[in-house]
């Protein structure tokens, strides 16, 4: 059997994918069509979402489009056990929605206070990428909540992987994917 | 209510070493249950990605962190029927004879009861049961003669080639590396077609993970493996001198209780002592098998120096496996590195990602924004890593005990502290800056230091062997001194931890441990 034939064998034996809810039903969609679609979030609110597509697209252009807050959104909502998340696998306790609420929440605080009352989101590019420069060296004065550069890592991390981490992602680096079983949906 | 039920075995984990103990009783005809807390996976489950990967990583009740180096238990544990082993590289590297007496040749830290060579001949049992590939021969300039493996080495790729000129300025000798996989098919399995999923599971089987190997053979043997079933406390006699079963919730989340002859440890070395602190009796009051004050404590994990080179040319480095193409123990000795002490492990050569832990972008950690992006598109075809795994030296200090906090059953959390000594650091140390050295001789267009925090990878220890139960909870074929019915199995029972990869140790030193135990059940468990 070849390798491409065994690559064919298991090909199609998918568990899962990311079902978001749309108009009270079920539908798999990538986190980027979730987010052209407006999909509503479950677990994040607007003020958070925004904070969080303009830190992922600080982090790593492209994450906004790709949907880093639906993606986000989704898996904190989701049972733990079930969440495909990076903080995963970094000790965080869970309900993972705890530290993103906080780490969005530190973020959103310390800005205001050393930007006139503006968020993260309302800083211009220059502004943004200064804040996670400083965020990530844990010299952000004032920060309150969980470790800046822990923040930093963490979130870049979710950025990268829906940016890079896709099938799309790959393809986009032209790096040959190469998957045994296949994620649903190019995710 | 909980309703009793009779098996002659009751192994807790069914991970490498839960499911070897249960091909090797279930083969003798003993009526054998494994209990897993987590789910029944499939290799139809290993879907060929880092997110869904993260799937068969840990959810279960978490262990709270402690110490100066808190261990990162949830990257390295597992999380369902196949254990840490579902997603594990496969690299089996061995021990070596200057692991087993440490003690006596410096002085330090404890020696093993027994010889390299009481383990060799189940290395290379192991190595005919689940089908290794390497070179024998290659590597016996480190080690005494032993069988060969199965099978040739597996093939090499630029990106592990590119490091053997640099290396060999440095005076370390690389060989091919040994592996838990299939470089030609093996016993009705395929070989592996080198697409660098291994450590999201390998579905095809040509990883030799439990799914294929002893748990196959277990349950064609009779075994039943009963998943989403978590094991409370394990239970003793009035006397307290024999393990009468185990009190665990189904996947309903009722109780019940197993009655066993004999009861395997299998679940892990950290959740193995917690599950024996929660065991206490009147007759074990400080937990079972615990008189020496032994348990949970000499907890170890080994530290990597990795080495980053960025060529401007392919290297390939989304061909091969998760795990080494090329290794070498010659910083093997424990004083290689002048003023450090441990043992080293090098390896080299290795399928890379873009996202995860090991991925493209967490080589670079501190690029973010278009600097990011930048370095990722040169990352794609040009980037591999040397890794030098470093040793731990067992520290009573480091440890798991029981927390105030309870998981959804009602049994109080673990808790595991551990904090790296100044030797480790020095030799962390001393392994980035002759990593560094060899990367400068590859001709690599750029080279640096994976630094960061302190990783802390594989675990050991925590129920540890020795000669008595005053130096130990477990004898070396990890039956407790106290309780002859009761054994612990995995790499909680390691009283020192090499530097190479532990899984390979592991499967031979539970194959050693149950042919023991089928061979004595008459007096220990009949």
């Amino acid at each position: 059997m070849t390798s491409i034939e065994r690559r064919a064998f298991v090909k199609g034996a998918t568990l899962g994918a990311l079902a978001f809810t749309v108009g009270g039903a079920e539908v798999l969609l990538t986190p980027g069509e979730a987010r052209a679609q407006a999909v509503p979030l479950r677990a994040l609110t607007a003020e958070q979402a925004q904070t969080l597509e303009a830190l992922g697209e600080t982090l790593v252009p492209g994450a906004r489009q790709a949907g880093i807050t639906n993606f986000v959104d989704l898996q904190i909502s989701i049972p733990p056990e079930q969440a495909l998340l990076e903080a995963r696998i970094v000790n965080i306790r869970p309900p993972y929605a705890n530290f993103y609420r906080a780490a969005l929440g530190a973020v959103d605080k310390a800005s205001q206070a050393l930007n006139s009352g503006r968020g993260f989101a309302q800083l211009d590019a220059a502004g943004q990428r200064d804040f996670v420069d400083a965020m990530r060296q844990n010299k952000v004065q004032g920060w309150q909540g969980p470790a800046g550069p822990f923040v930093y890592f963490i979130l870049r991390s979710d950025a990268v992987d829906v940016v890079y981490g896709t099938m799309d992602g790959y393809k986009a680096l032209g790096i040959p994917y190469m998957p045994h079983i296949p994620p649903v949906q190019r995710w | 209510m909980a309703r009793k039920e009779k098996a002659d075995v009751v192994i807790v984990g069914a991970g490498a070493s839960g499911s070897v103990y249960a091909a090797v009783l279930a083969k003798t005809g003993k009526k054998v249950v494994v209990l897993e807390q987590g789910p029944d996976w499939k290799l139809t489950d290993l879907i060929s990605s880092d997110f869904w990967g993260r799937r068969i990583k840990t959810a279960g009740a978490p262990f709270l962190l402690e110490g100066k180096n808190p261990y990162g238990y949830s990257y390295q544990s597992g999380w369902g029927v196949g254990g840490a082993a579902l997603h594990y590289f496969a690299n089996f590297p061995r021990l070596l004879e200057n692991d087993f007496k440490i003690k006596s040749e410096h002085n330090r830290a404890l020696d093993w009861p027994i010889a390299y060579r009481d383990v060799a001949p189940f290395y290379d049992k192991v190595a005919s049961d689940v089908g290794v590939s390497g070179s024998a021969k290659a590597e016996e300039i480190w080690r005494p003669r032993g069988r060969p493996y199965p099978m040739p080495p597996m093939k090499t790729f630029r990106n592990g080639d590119v490091w053997l000129k640099g290396c060999e300025s440095a005076g370390i000798r690389m060989v091919p590396a040994a592996v838990g996989m299939n470089s030609i098919p093996y016993k009705g399995r395929p070989a592996c077609i080198y697409d660098g999923w291994c450590h999201v599971g390998c579905p095809i089987g040509a990883l030799a993970n439990p799914l294929v190997t002893y748990l196959a053979d277990a349950k064609k043997a009779g075994a039943t493996v009963r998943a989403r079933s978590t094991v409370t406390r394990v239970l003793t006699n009035a006397k307290g001198d024999k393990v009468i079963g185990v009190e665990y919730y189904d996947a309903k989340g009722e109780q019940q209780v197993l009655e066993a002859k004999a009861v395997v440890l299998a679940a892990w070395s950290a959740q193995n002592p917690r599950l024996m602190l929660n065991s206490s009796t009147d007759k074990h009051p400080k937990g079972l098998a615990n008189a020496s004050g032994l348990l949970g404590k000499y907890m170890m994990a080994h530290f990597a120096s990795g080495t980053w080179a960025l060529f401007d040319d392919d290297v390939q480095n989304h061909m091969g496996t998760t795990g080494a193409q090329y290794m070498s123990y010659d910083r093997y000795g424990k004083t290689s590195h002048k003023g450090t002490f441990g043992s080293t492990y090098i390896v080299a050569g290795t399928a890379l990602k873009t996202s995860d832990l090991g991925g493209f972008a967490n080589a670079r950690p501190d690029l973010f924004g278009a600097d990011l992006q930048a370095f990722m598109k040169r990352a794609a075809r040009g980037l591999t890593r040397l890794t030098a795994f470093g040793e731990e030296m067992p520290n009573i200090e480091n440890r798991v005990e029981l927390a105030s906090d309870k998981d959804e059953f009602g049994m109080p959390l673990g808790k595991i502290v551990h904090s790296f000594d100044q030797d480790a650091v020095a030799l962390w140390n001393a392994n980035f800056e002759e990593g560094l050295a060899v990367a400068k001789a590859t001709g690599a267009k750029e080279v640096w230091s994976g630094r960061g925090n302190m990783p802390t990878i594989h675990l050991m220890g925590g129920t540890i062997m020795g000669t008595a139960g005053d130096n130990s909870v477990v004898n070396s074929y990890g039956q407790t001194h106290e309780i002859s019915n009761l054994h612990v199995a995995g790499p909680g029972i390691f009283p020192t931890s090499g530097a190479s990869n532990p899984t390979f140790t592991i499967f031979a030193l539970s194959l050693r441990g149950a042919e023991q135990l089928a061979a004595k059940w008459n007096t220990v468990a009949g």
